[in-house]
């Protein structure tokens, strides 16, 4: 059987907040899970999903395991295209300085351009 | 009769201005959970002095907000949840 490239660029894009819901957690295990498949992967946050990567999480308080600390995995996993929209954080008071991760901001043109090259999108 | 109003929700869900059109002089507001966001942006909606605001501490914690929340807004811990429910006649749950 010839061997074929399957290598796609599969983009996530997380709008929900931490904790309050497993979606969070979920889309970095499919982010996880694509990278380990050798996938392309955008990792879009968007509405609530900005709250994320807030800083000083610290997530013992209610029993549950701190997010923002299993999104630094995401560079290990050799993700490193994280985009924030800038909309989402005007409009929730948050500024750039706020954010504990390394990621770019970007507005919404871009991310239409982002998720318009992308094969395939997790939306959650 | 008082209710405390539980709100669990972030503010994108807009439930706020529901529970306050609907609220009572002597009600109290406790935002838990993903409410706890509210305390971002809540200079407008502490106009009303006849409510009371409250925000669960162990929930800010979690959220990276107990640095964040401002002083306008009271923290409770879940020994103070409790004061507040047996405090007021009745619940009201909003999510």
């Amino acid at each position: 059987m010839s061997e074929i490239n399957s290598s796609k660029t599969v983009s996530i894009i997380s709008r929900q907040a931490p904790y309050g819901s497993n979606r969070a957690q979920q889309s970095l295990d499919i982010a996880l899970a694509a990278a380990v498949f050798e996938q392309t992967v955008n990792y879009i946050f968007m509405g609530d999903g900005v709250y994320q990567l807030l800083g000083n999480q610290n997530a013992t308080s209610i029993q549950s395991k701190t997010l923002v600390n299993a999104l630094e995995t995401l560079d290990l996993y050799g993700i490193e295209s994280i985009f924030v929209d800038s909309q989402s954080l005007r409009e929730r008071n948050l500024i750039p300085k706020d954010l504990s991760l390394k990621a770019s901001i970007v507005s919404r043109d871009e991310i239409a351009i982002i998720v318009r090259a992308s094969n395939s999108v997790f939306n959650l | 009769m008082s209710n405390l109003h539980t709100l669990s929700k972030a503010p994108s869900f807009s439930l706020l201005d529901t529970c306050l059109s609907i609220i009572q002089a002597g009600d109290a507001v406790l935002f838990i959970e993903d409410g706890v966001y509210h305390c971002q942006q809540s200079t407008e909606l502490l106009g009303n002095s006849e409510v009371k605001f409250y925000c669960l501490r162990e929930d800010l914690i979690a959220r990276g907000l107990i640095v964040r929340n401002l002083d306008v807004i009271a923290t409770v811990n879940t020994q103070g949840f409790v004061d507040l429910c047996v405090q007021h006649d009745g619940i009201v749950n909003w999510f």
